[in-house]
């Protein structure tokens, strides 16, 4: 899907209260001036709504399993991780998001 | 795909399994937390051994732990399974286990309450289509309030005395492990499972009911920090700050902060995951941390959560000895985990032969395939190998430490 189709970007964890609320601190203002909700969710709970999931490697068999056909983006590290980069520019500048 | 640091760990389906069910046992306790700290507070200050102790106010204590604590487990957990419906039947359900109970009854309330809902919700599904207009409402009251009532009284005479003698097993176990002097080695299971991301499901669904348990008895527990102690966290990410990959350096302070101070230790995890032997350098550091607390009879009196200094700060309980053991143990562990990971590291020695993070001492064939899948990666997506994690990695590093 395109970037610029992207109106809901849920980062979901664990427990959806730790490092995800971490993450989604960092996107949210990454992504202030675009229309992007970001909203972070314990990885069994991914709202029905969301258009894309970023979740840590570790936890993307799960994550899949719950977003059901929702592009999941999986990351390594938590701090300027290089497929979370490249999800925010294709948000911002458009571009293929691939999954 | 961020696939250039680590394959996807193998066997995650089993892996997934146990991280699901271990994720809805701590779901169900981790939004509770701010009761289980409350709790913890009011047992510091409180009872007669605490910082102000006080006959009247310490009689909050009981109730709290064996009421307040399991019927909000059993509450949530209700919730997770069928809403605010299930939420109220999980948490009637509860009682039934709680009341007669004699040791708390958080296991108990992890599968009564979830137990409860799931069975109003089969209801639900039943007669969702056939009540009559004007009647929903009465269905829906009388169902929930008969399937609670029926799972009160089920679960306080079938399932309380089978949890009962459970968590009775469970807590002699662990009575076994440190009578044994055994309680170090939990170590070795425990922060493997961490770094595959069972930190959670480890001390809240396991380790935290029986900690709260033993906490109650005796004012203090050791298993809070069997998980949650940061210093191994600690060790690892400074070791990798000295002597770490050099492409890596620069993202690791701002990630010692978060561990250390915010308590978030999932940012440590992947840097064990892109170089799996660092796992011996948290093992050593865990092991050696609950040594020292064992040895020294130290004790949390709730869970820290999240595993933050500050937290440890707060749950540490009166008596100088305590203190002296859990900091003792907490500072030595993160020293043991940044002496072997130093170690593991080649003290930089392997960083500055190779800056694309290979590594010719580890030589076995874990280390080659991880350097020549580096390498393909890097030729294929050159530009975004070599400048694209570094540089981000000190802007949100910066940013995030600004706050």
């Amino acid at each position: 899907m395109n970037g610029k189709d992207i109106r809901k970007l849920v980062i979901a964890c664990d427990a959806g209260m730790g490092s995800s609320v971490m993450l989604a601190g960092q996107l949210r203002k990454a992504l202030r001036k675009q229309d992007v909700a970001v909203e972070h969710t314990p990885v069994d709970a991914i709202p029905a709504d969301a258009d894309v999931v970023v979740c840590h490697t570790g936890l993307a068999a799960r994550a899949r399993r719950g977003a059901g056909g929702t592009p999941v983006i999986p990351f390594e590290v938590y701090l300027g991780d290089p497929a979370v980069d490249r999800l925010v520019k294709a948000i911002k500048d458009g571009g293929e998001v691939d999954a | 795909m961020a696939t250039t640091y680590t394959p996807e760990p193998a066997g995650s389906g089993i892996r997934a399994n146990i991280q699901r069910l271990g994720g809805r046992m701590a779901a169900m306790v981790m939004p509770n937390i701010g009761a289980f700290i409350a709790w913890g507070l009011i047992t510091a200050l409180f009872i007669p051994t605490g910082w102000l102790p006080n006959k009247e106010l310490g009689e909050l204590v009981d109730p709290m732990i064996k009421f307040l604590l399991p019927l909000l487990i059993g509450y949530t957990g209700g919730r997770m399974v069928h809403g605010q419906r299930g939420a109220v039947v999980g948490a009637v359900a509860t009682v039934g286990i709680v009341v007669g109970a004699e040791v708390p009854m958080f296991l108990g309330a992890m599968i009564t309450g979830p137990l409860a809902a799931y069975l109003l919700r089969l209801f639900d599904g039943l007669v969702q289509d056939r009540v009559r207009t004007g009647f929903e409402m009465l269905v829906d009251n009388f169902s929930a309030g008969i399937v609670g009532a029926a799972m009160a009284v089920a679960g306080n005479r079938v399932i309380g005395p089978v949890m009962n003698t459970f968590t009775e097993w469970a807590g002699d176990g662990v009575g076994w492990l440190v009578d044994h002097d055994l309680l170090p080695l939990t170590s070795l299971l425990i922060e493997p499972a961490k770094v595959l991301f069972l930190n959670n499901a480890v001390n809240h669904g396991v380790l935290g009911p029986l900690g709260v348990q033993e906490a109650a008895q005796h004012g203090k527990s050791v298993l809070f920090m069997l998980e949650s102690n940061p210093g191994p966290g600690l060790g690892v990410l400074l070791a990798y700050w000295f002597f770490g990959p050099r492409r890596l350096r620069p993202s690791v302070p701002a990630a010692a902060v978060i561990h250390f101070f915010g308590g978030i230790h999932e940012i440590y995890f992947p840097y064990i995951l892109m170089k799996p032997r660092m796992m011996l350098a948290a093992m050593a550091g865990g092991v050696t941390g609950v040594a020292i607390f064992v040895a020294t009879g130290a004790g949390l009196v709730a869970t820290p959560s999240p595993g933050s200094i500050f937290a440890y700060l707060a749950q540490t309980p009166r008596g100088a000895g305590n203190w002296v053991g859990v900091y003792t143990g907490l500072v030595a562990s993160a020293a043991v985990s940044f002496g072997v990971g130093a170690a593991l590291l080649g003290f930089g020695k392997l960083a500055e032969s190779d800056p694309e993070d290979g590594d010719p001492a580890a030589g076995e064939g874990e280390g080659a395939a991880e350097e020549s899948a580096a390498d393909k990666s890097a030729t294929k997506e050159s530009t975004d190998e070599q400048t694209g994690p570094q540089e981000p990695a000190d802007g949100a590093a910066r940013e995030t430490t600004a706050h």
